[in-house]
């Protein structure tokens, strides 16, 4: 440190106590306005003039005067007094114009933004006021400090004002809509007992961060964006720092701290440079726009000009910043290449030099005519021999810093990813940010929503049901806990706090919605640990702890397990039995990709179903992270794409929904709350929101899932689009069928929902083979009827080629279909070979499905004829199925009835088939000899595999099997794939199929009687 | 119209028309499920709670009186839609701003059963009140031009209760016009003069027939 000292002179008398002063600069770097707290007046002096230099005083106000303000593009001068009044003067001659607006308290901040346009101006009063400049008219008045507001700053980008309070409260406010979008409390030491003392903040000239005092005599920067912590410029402050000011470029800083001290810190190595000490506290600081000079002023009113500030061997602080004329024009500050990479500055030198050369002359002449104080552009237009001189004395100072570069680097590369690239934080799915004053969900999913507001330190919860009709209706809670973490299910809600402070430990609570016993509610503590995330299921709460720790609970407080994870968590989702947390993997990469992990733990079983990475849309990260109504495992990421896992591949992520391509506008976007199997239901939130609010209660809206496919030749992206999302709903289904066949549980509704399934895919594999031969793309519609599942589609199939004229085509089919029917006749061989179930094989649940759909129907055409034609023709019916039980060594030799019932099942599908206008007679007979033959095969299948066990029994007890097994005879008929839904129709003839078939039972009854006498 | 009160006058009584009304489509957001409901005019929902769903108004406003959905307002019954209709209402003295054929009818109903679904509801309600005012005022003075010249007048847009106010008179003025025309003209315009009073009579209805 250089022993210089700094003469202050007098500017401001006052009383000998000390009180508040602020000092600004003029633009030009010629004068320099300050006002002190005790002094009415306003000085302005020139700062380009020796000591004597003339000074001019404006005595406007009535009281002392507390702010000044600088307008950046005019030459206009804003002061805030006491008196509650907001002043502008025409500057640097000290023209009074006009009184701004009146508060009704006493003003203690000024600022204005970089266009010059907004005045905003704040104090004790409970609102800053934003004044149009242009017609003092008060555009906006934000609300929300509960304390009086200290400073403010405008973001250079003119998107955000960051405001401080006496209490250390910060508030980031979006200019455009006037609200609130981050508040960090208690950030800034509180300073509302000292009238002397004002917190200040100030955003860097880039507009990236936002510079704070900070609790511990430190400088806190804060992210521009998400209102982070980035680092801290901590050194020599004995006590906190007072007042800070960025120098023009934003590579250094200057601080005043209530030590006495003036500290110049390179921001970018965090590292104080420069040193100053005072007689008294400096409270007010401000650095030249264009030079290297920084004008100061203490307590009692004194103030000085400290020239140079930086040394002449280090950077210039105007260097790379832009002059005023080019910052009018821009409005934005754009950095030059050489300050946007810092790594490089220390081993680079002569390079930089060069490029310095290169890339900044425009901006270094037009600072040379405004002002000869800058010692960059004097060495610029010195000639060569100055430059040299500079390059050597860089070398030295390259030297010099050569350690602490080379842990710079490290810093900075640290500090550009966290700028940058960060791993995303833990979240909730379905929580929204919190805004200050404002109901806010903590969780919301297809159940209801769990709300909080924070109102005087508590916090009120409440659960609400969307179902007002069937959900518990839940008290509101007023938290303690301050929660900021919950999930919601049927059966009770969890919450979490994080630690806040050394007091407040973690904590985490579950609140059944219903219980036999009293008082079930339970919480547990976090000694030194952090919930991160929580999630619930039936009968398990698990929470996961910022030491990777998942603890999973029971319903009653009992703790199950603990689990180490493998990266710090993300997020976690339960659904009934299953648990999934996505975990970091590794630090995200450069480009911004989070690499993430994902896994799913059965928790009643105790297993762990899927282990996997969970990918997203590059430089993304996740915003939703759920099941489906149906269980499947999705997410969303901030791209706005679905993926759901299926097993296809051994277990991959299918997307299945892109909003890029969804939405309509661009200022739409889609805030995902759940998914089932062809919907995605989201609230769409309109641009500058991308969460919805709690009031006016949002609506869901649904819309279709699609896959994001390639745009094809074909023109039926629509079928295509079904085509894929239909196999994947099947392959869902078959994969819970066979879970809940290995379970040997009721799989009936399933098998009917599958087989409902692969008739919608036939039906839209159909229209895709018409529209591919309508395109002439053969060789596909080739492929696609291999793809049919049920013949009887591959003969609608044969007939559409028909009727569309294209022979080869049907040849083929015909050929498929062929083919098809020959496979059909050996598997059942070797079924009935291997297993006597036949639950192992692959189409069992096919066959059975038929069956089963049918069953409900079967009776209806039976039923039908029988009272008509009364006793006498069922009579020879049941003769004659029991004539065939009979004669099971040479099943169905009975030709006749075959056929009659071939044709029955032609006439009901003649009726359904919308290929029966196209049907021919001759079709029909060969269709019929086919069925004929398939039913053989089935029948002989079925036949041997379940009537071969217990035929003797069949023979001999009869009465109540031969029923069944004339059941099972017509269920084997084909069903005709293109019955709308056979569960519907199942449904709406429930009753009547009851009805009949005790109906049946009864006359059956009574055949069998008539049969006995008769025998 | 088996509902008429006065089938002679050919006129509907005010909830008559408001009856009518009814019928018109309307989003609905229910707070609870329910399974589709068969009405004899056609199947509604399934509903699913906080997902909006179409209904006809009166299906919506006994929902909500049962406190089982919130009634979505109409697009059109937004302050800042009203201002412009009425500032265009305004504007041009002689056309009718395009609005819903039942918009008085919808949004009583509205007022009355969906008052705290709808946002600004004072000010709508005002701004609604303004637009009628404004529109029977240009119905009234549209009516003054009447003669016995008069082949037709062009009320477009007229909405249903303003057609039933208008109705009466204006069937009984050309009834009157039609007696009192000299008997030359008459016979000139017998085919005309015949027709003219069944025309206006039933103008009005065929609109109403189809809703």
């Amino acid at each position: 440190m250089k022993g210089r000292s700094l003469k202050l002179r007098e500017a401001h008398k006052g009383t000998s106590s000390p009180s508040l002063c602020s000092v600004v600069w003029g633009l030009d770097g010629c004068h320099v306005a300050t006002a002190s707290a005790a002094d009415t007046a306003v000085s302005i002096h020139d700062a380009a003039g020796q000591p004597p230099a003339s000074v001019t005083s404006l005595r406007h106000h009535k009281d002392g005067v507390t702010a000044l303000a600088v307008s950046p593009n005019s030459g206009t001068l804003a002061t805030g007094s006491i008196d509650h009044s907001v002043k502008v003067y025409s500057f640097p001659d000290g023209e009074f114009q006009s009184n701004v607006t009146r508060f009704t308290l006493p003003i203690r901040s000024l600022a204005f933004n970089r266009s010059g346009s907004l005045l905003a101006a704040a104090g004790d009063d409970d609102g800053i006021k934003l004044i149009a400049t242009i017609d003092s008219s008060i555009s906006k008045v934000l609300k929300g400090h509960k304390g009086s507001v200290t400073g403010l700053s405008f973001d250079p980008k003119n998107e955000f004002l960051a405001s401080v309070d006496g209490f250390g409260t910060i508030i980031y406010w979006e200019l455009s809509s006037g609200k609130s979008v981050h508040t960090l409390k208690a950030v800034a030491p509180s300073c509302d007992s000292d009238a002397t003392l004002l917190n200040v903040l100030s955003w860097s000239p880039d507009g990236e961060t936002l510079a704070v005092p900070g609790l511990r005599n430190d400088v806190v920067m804060y992210d521009r964006d998400t209102a982070e912590k980035l680092f801290t410029l901590k050194g020599e402050h004995e006590r906190p720092v007072c007042c800070l000011c960025w120098s023009p470029n934003g590579k250094y800083m200057a601080t005043s701290g209530l030590d006495k001290q003036i500290l110049i810190w390179d921001v970018e190595l965090r590292q104080d440079i420069e040193r100053q000490k005072f007689d008294e506290r400096i409270c007010c600081l401000s650095w030249k726009s264009n030079g290297n000079a920084i004008a100061v002023i203490d307590v009692m009113g004194k103030f000085g000009i400290w020239e140079p500030v930086v040394p002449s061997c280090m950077k210039s602080p105007t260097e790379g910043a832009p002059s005023a004329q080019a910052r009018h024009a821009k409005g934005l500050l754009l950095f030059d290449d050489v300050d946007e990479d810092p790594s490089t500055s220390g081993s680079l030198d002569d390079a930089i030099d060069e490029s310095h050369g290169e890339s900044a002359p425009i901006s270094h002449k037009r600072l040379k005519k405004q002002s000869s104080f800058d010692d960059h552009s004097n060495e610029y237009t010195d000639g060569e021999k100055e430059l040299a001189h500079q390059i050597e004395s860089r070398k030295r100072s390259t030297s010099k810093l050569k350690e602490t570069t080379g842990r710079g680097k490290e810093e900075c590369a640290i500090s550009r990813k966290l700028t940058k690239a960060k791993t995303q934080e833990a979240f909730q799915p379905g929580s929204t940010p919190p805004q200050y004053g404002k109901r806010r969900f903590l969780s919301y999913n297809m159940l209801g929503s769990i709300t909080t507001i924070e109102n005087e330190g508590y916090s009120h919860i409440e659960v609400d049901f969307h179902d007002t009709g069937r959900g518990p209706r839940v008290p509101s809670m007023t938290d303690y806990f301050g929660f900021t973490m919950a999930s919601l299910s049927e059966m009770g809600s969890v919450f979490a706090n994080p630690c806040k402070g050394e007091k407040n430990t973690s904590t985490l609570m579950y609140r059944p919605f219903s219980s036999w016993a009293n008082n079930s509610e339970w919480s547990m503590r976090f000694e030194e640990e952090e919930v991160k995330a929580v999630s619930l299921g039936t009968g398990w709460v698990a929470a996961v702890t910022n030491l990777n720790f998942l603890r999973i609970f029971t319903e009653g407080g009992l703790q199950r397990h603990i689990l180490s994870l493998n990266g710090p968590v993300v997020t976690a989702a339960g659904f009934k039995d299953e648990l999934a947390i996505v975990t970091h993997a590794s630090d995200c990469l450069p480009s911004g990709d989070q690499v993430l992990e994902v896994k799913v733990f059965n928790i009643s079983e105790g297993t762990q179903s899927v282990e996997c990475r969970l990918p997203l849309t590059p430089s993304s990260h996740l915003t939703w992270f759920g099941f489906s109504e149906e269980g499947q495992l999705s997410s969303y990421d901030s791209e706005g794409v679905l993926r759901v896992f299926c097993d296809h591949y051994g277990g991959s992520w299918l997307p299945v929904f892109s909003a890029r391509k969804a939405s309509k506008s661009e200022d739409e976007s889609y805030w995902v709350v759940g998914l089932n199997a062809s919907k995605l239901f989201c609230i769409v939130c309109k641009s500058p929101d991308s969460y919805p609010s709690v009031m006016p209660k949002p609506v869901l809206t649904l819309l279709s899932l699609s896959v994001p496919l390639a745009s094809s030749d074909l023109g039926a992206a629509d079928l295509e689009n079904e085509f894929i999302m239909r196999n994947l709903h099947l392959s869902q289904i078959q994969k819970k069928l066979s879970r809940m066949a290995t379970a040997d549980l009721d799989t009936i509704a399933l098998d009917d929902e599958a087989f409902n399934m692969e008739a919608s895919i036939d039906r839209c594999i159909l229209r895709l083979i018409a529209s591919c031969c309508n395109g002439d793309k053969l060789v596909r519609a080739t492929e696609l009827a291999k793809l049919l599942s049920l013949e009887k589609s591959v003969r609608g199939a044969i007939k559409l080629v028909t009727v569309l004229k294209l022979p080869i085509l049907a040849e083929r089919f015909s050929n498929i279909l062929e083919e098809r029917l020959l496979n059909e006749l050996k598997r059942p061989a070797v079924v009935t070979g291997l297993s006597s179930n036949g639950t192992s094989t692959k189409n069992a649940p096919l066959m059975k499905a038929s069956m089963t759909s049918e069953a409900t129907e079967v009776m209806q055409p039976e039923s039908t004829f029988q009272p008509s034609t009364l006793p006498k023709p069922c009579l020879t019916k049941q003769d004659k199925t029991e004539s065939k039980k009979v004669g099971m060594a040479e099943p169905h030799n009975d030709p006749k009835e075959e056929t009659a019932m071939a044709t029955s099942t032609n006439r009901c599908h003649q009726q359904m088939d919308p290929f029966a206008k196209i049907s021919k007679t001759q079709e029909v007979e060969e269709k019929d000899k086919r069925e004929q033959h398939m039913e053989l095969c089935k029948n002989a299948s079925e036949g041997t595999a379940k009537e071969g066990v217990n035929q003797v029994n069949t023979r001999s007890a009869g009465e109540g099997n031969s029923n069944e097994a004339a059941n099972q005879r017509q269920s084997h008929r084909p069903v005709n794939p293109f019955i709308k839904s056979a569960n519907n129709q199942g449904k709406s003839s429930l009753l009547d199929s009851i009805k009949k078939m005790k109906k049946a039972d009864h006359e059956k009854d009574e055949k069998l009687n008539n049969k006995k006498a008769r025998v | 119209m088996a509902g008429q009160s006065d089938p002679s006058l050919t006129i509907f009584s005010a909830p008559e028309v408001e009856f009518l009304g009814e019928d018109e489509m309307v989003e609905i957001v229910p707070n609870i499920r329910m399974e589709s409901l068969n009405m004899i005019c056609g199947d509604f929902g399934p509903f699913f709670p906080q997902m909006a769903s179409k209904v006809p108004l009166w299906l919506a406003v006994a929902l909500k009186k049962r406190g089982k959905c919130t009634i979505r307002t109409p697009d059109w019954m937004t302050v800042e839609r009203l201002t412009q209709v009425l500032e265009a209402e305004r504007e041009s003295p002689r056309e009718f701003q395009p609005l819903p054929f039942h918009y008085v009818d919808i949004s009583r109903l509205l007022f009355d059963h969906a008052r705290d679904d709808i946002p600004d509801a004072y000010m709508v309600r005002s701004l609604i009140e303004d637009i009628r005012d404004v529109r029977f005022h240009k119905v009234e003075t549209g009516l003054e031009m009447i003669s016995g010249r008069t082949y037709a007048v062009k009320l477009k847009n007229l909405s249903a209760m303003e057609v039933n106010i208008v109705r009466p008179f204006m069937v009984r003025t050309l009834q009157a016009f039609y007696k009192h025309d000299s008997p030359e003209m008459t016979q000139q315009e017998d085919f005309v003069g015949s027709r003219r009073p069944q025309v206006a009579d039933r103008a009005p209805r065929r609109d109403l027939r189809p809703r």
